[in-house]
């Protein structure tokens, strides 16, 4: 009788083959389930033994994100349209800045105009867009030949002078208020798909009218002004934000509208807005 | 002893008639959630029909057929009259009021929480307490069966207990570990706030306790098609069985096996980490082991059967083998649906591969086939085998009775293989209506009529099967056979005390329960404490049927 024997009394064979087999079943169970599948099934680092077993009970069981690793954290810019930076800029001195754009002739022209098509002329350029601009060279946001070196040997203070200074330079680009739009250009039944393009964008790929922000008739803020600047420059900035080879826009904006549009949108555009060889 | 038949044969009849009720209700839901027309086209209706459904063969069929069949086996294979005849009276009685409060809660609208209870879903205080009195009441079977192993050993010292016998008893500890899950449910948790005591549900640990149970519930559904399996279809091929070992060795198993594996029904329960869980899936691949077990014991014996009948070669033995017998044709069916069944329940049972077929209809699909075919289809084999030695009389027709069997087996397969299909596709279950002109749904349209068609023939059948059982039972009586089990090869004449009963093994059972239940059902007490306001029946009505 197994009662006389007594169920415990390992040395009798059934007792022992039962318990053994039975023991042995469990172990194996228990050390893959809290010890091998806590420790690896997880997303991302291993476990050590004692996180696996806590995993395995339900104590930490995935409470926390995914632990995937994470592209590192890109910022278009560092500048915000905060009242502060806008008193910063408001703030430049004409005067000094006058001193601080000697850095800039060789290239940009005595006046603010340059003789070479890839270089923007600055005549007439809303400050707050020239204060970004530098401020991008400077943190690296923005890459072109010499620029970030200049820019990096520019204070804050000089960079908001010289662009005091380079907005309030005449003959260079027009200001926008003085231009309003054609008449009838805001209408998608436009005819020249150029100025349909400028004045009511292509809903149909997600397109907003480029004068919405750059004029004519209308501005928004860091968005520069584009009527008389280089044409070769404008099509190459468009290329440039296609491409992702530029990526200085707050919002990304430019990057999308310029991946919706052909080559030969972009050199027309380009075409409308500038100036073909030199400056008026 | 006439009187332990009379016992066994009104257990039989509860059993038998509820299932023909809940058969319909089954063809009816499958109607309903169709693409097609069906009457009573309710949602309401529809889970108070499931709930009526599962609760009648989950619990009322399964519990009384196998009562039954336990006091026929103890009277039949002791060769004495059952001791505590009064008892069992007394749990038979108990049984019934439980059955109808809980069938009377479902009708009156009270209680459409599923068999499963599903808390915080809340129900009628009557369901639950007509739901604890059924199982209670079998706990009286319980004590009766383990009694009278007893006291036959006492008398018989040194004799090898009959395996019908030591089978039947282990069926009856497989169901005490298995109700205790269940039993706890519904007196601490549910009973208590469906009477205003309390006013929260724990509805974690009520779902953990009920896991207890989910599955060996399956166990305790499961053993009288093996007891058969083992002890008639051998004697009913005109053979023997190939070994009595492998038979006490396959229910020991089953004890053991089947009780601290439940977890594999939470794996999406958010309550427990996936250690338990994982080391309860790992347990429960082990239940295979004594399914192949008794594939390899039963086709042994009824080669062995094939060939004292003249079979030759290396097949010939199965065409010799006497398909005639209703007994032999049901264990070939139902081999064969616990084959695919089978296959099937090794993917729910895998902790990765079950989140495919999660909520699915799948699993449903996979519960009919293996319950409600390979299961119940012994069912009937063994009422056509023991209602003549009752009753004595004879089977009218055996012919019919095959017919039965062939129409059960085809219906449950028409039924279940598109169901598995639209479970595959994503179809969820426990879901009364379904947009068929949804483009997703409309593919698994065609599936759910195929499997309609099924529902049809399976009720057909079960029609059928009242009318064999009535028409034998209202027939001319004759001098009965006596009941006959199947003898081994080598009958056992001293066997290891290990096998000859169950302290060792239940003493197992105990610390592999405490191992992987213990910290489970503990952290409730000690580490997550939560309980949510249950959702009455009335704020589901209340509100046209959606919570």
């Amino acid at each position: 009788m197994v009662r006389e024997q007594g169920p415990f009394k390992l040395s009798h064979p059934w007792s022992g083959i039962a318990w053994g087999t039975v023991a042995v079943v469990f172990i194996v169970s228990f050390l893959l389930g809290f010890i091998v599948l806590g420790r690896f099934q997880v997303n991302g680092p291993k476990l050590g033994t004692w996180a696996a077993i806590c995993r395995a009970i339900g104590l930490s069981a995935d409470r926390d994100p995914a632990n995937e690793p994470q592209p590192p954290l890109q910022t278009p810019t560092r500048i915000a349209w905060t009242q502060a930076t806008l008193a910063r800029i408001a703030s430049g001195s004409e005067q000094h800045g006058e001193f601080v754009a000697l850095n800039c002739t060789a290239c940009h022209g005595d006046q603010g105009v340059s003789s070479s098509t890839l270089i923007p002329a600055l005549a007439g350029m809303n400050s707050a867009v020239i204060y970004k601009q530098l401020d991008d060279y400077r943190s690296g946001k923005r890459l072109w030949g010499v620029m970030s070196a200049i820019a990096s040997a520019l204070s804050e203070q000089d960079s908001a002078d010289v662009a005091v200074y380079f907005a309030r330079r005449p003959d260079g680009l027009p200001p926008i208020a003085a231009e309003g739009a054609p008449e009838g250009g805001r209408s998608l039944r436009q005819r020249d798909p150029t100025i349909r393009l400028v004045f009511a964008g292509d809903p149909e790929r997600g397109i907003p009218p480029c004068a919405a922000c750059h004029g004519p008739g209308a501005q928004k803020l860091g968005a520069p002004a584009l009527r008389g600047q280089h044409v070769a420059y404008l099509e190459r900035q468009l290329a440039a934000f296609a491409q992702g080879m530029r990526q200085n826009d707050i919002n990304q904006q430019m990057r999308v509208i310029s991946h919706e549009l052909k080559a030969d949108e972009m050199h027309a555009v380009a075409v409308y807005y500038g100036v073909a060889d030199g400056h008026e | 002893m006439n009187r332990s038949k009379g016992l066994a044969i009104l257990h039989y009849w509860v059993a038998f008639a509820t299932f023909l009720v809940a058969v319909l209700l089954g063809a009816w839901q499958m109607l309903m959630r169709s693409p097609l027309p069906a009457p009573l086209d309710d949602s309401a209706t529809y889970y108070a029909s499931v709930t009526l459904h599962g609760t009648a063969m989950a619990y009322v069929v399964t519990t009384f057929f196998t009562m039954g069949f336990g006091y026929a086996v103890a009277a039949t294979s002791l060769g004495r009259a059952i001791r505590g005849m009064t008892a069992a009276w007394i749990g038979f009685g108990i049984c019934l009021v439980g059955t109808l409060m809980a069938v009377g809660a479902i009708l009156s609208g009270h209680a459409s929480v599923l068999y499963t209870f599903y808390p915080p879903l809340l129900a009628s205080g009557w369901y639950y307490g007509g739901a604890f009195l059924l199982i209670a009441g079998s706990m009286i079977w319980v004590v009766l069966m383990i009694l009278n192993m007893r006291d036959w050993k006492r008398d018989n010292p040194g004799k090898p207990v009959p395996l019908p016998m030591f089978a039947i008893t282990a069926t009856a500890m497989l169901w005490a570990w298995a109700a205790s899950g269940v039993l706890l449910e519904l007196a601490a948790i549910l009973l208590p706030r469906a009477f205003g005591w309390s006013d929260l549900i724990d509805a974690g640990l009520a779902r953990t306790l009920f896991s207890v149970t989910l599955h060996a519930i399956v166990y305790f559904w499961l053993m009288p098609a093996y007891i058969a399996f083992y002890t008639l279809v051998p004697q009913a091929a005109g053979g023997r069985l190939y070994s009595d070992t492998m038979g006490r060795l396959t229910f020991i198993m089953f004890l053991i096996f089947s009780l601290p594996v439940g977890m594999h029904h939470l794996f999406m329960d958010p309550e427990h980490g996936s250690g338990f869980k994982f080391l309860q899936s790992a347990l429960t691949f082990l239940v295979a082991l004594p399914t192949l077990l008794t594939v390899f014991s039963i086709c042994a014996s009824l080669e062995i059967a094939g060939r004292v009948r003249g079979g030759r070669g290396l097949f010939g033995w199965i065409q010799a083998l006497p398909w005639k017998e209703p007994m032999v044709l049901a264990v070939g069916l139902s081999l064969v649906m616990l084959g695919l069944g089978g296959f099937g329940g090794l993917i729910n049972m895998s902790y990765a591969m079950n989140s495919m077929i999660h909520n699915t209809s799948w699993v449903t699909a996979h519960f009919h086939l293996i319950f409600g075919g390979a299961v119940v289809i012994m069912y009937f084999a063994i009422a056509y085998d023991m209602w003549p030695r009752i009753t004595g009389t004879p089977l009218r027709s055996k012919a019919l009775a095959r017919t039965q069997l062939w129409l059960w087996f085809f219906g449950m397969l028409i039924t279940t293989i598109p169901w598995h299909i639209a479970g595959l596709m994503g179809q969820p279950r426990r879901v009364a209506a379904f947009d068929y002109t949804d483009p997703l749904m409309s593919r698994m349209g065609p599936l759910v009529i195929i499997s309609v068609i099924g529902g049809v023939i399976l009720l057909s059948s079960a029609i059928l099967l009242i009318v064999i059982l009535v028409r034998s039972h209202f027939g001319e009586r004759t001098a009965g056979e006596p009941m006959r089990y199947a003898l081994a090869v080598n009958p056992p004449v001293r066997v290891p005390p290990a096998l000859n009963g169950f302290g060792l093994w239940n003493a197992i059972v105990l610390v592999l329960m405490v191992l992987a239940y213990g910290y489970p059902i503990g952290q409730f007490f000690f580490l997550k404490p939560h309980s949510v306001p249950a959702v009455a029946e009335t704020t589901l009505t209340d509100s046209g049927g959606r919570p």
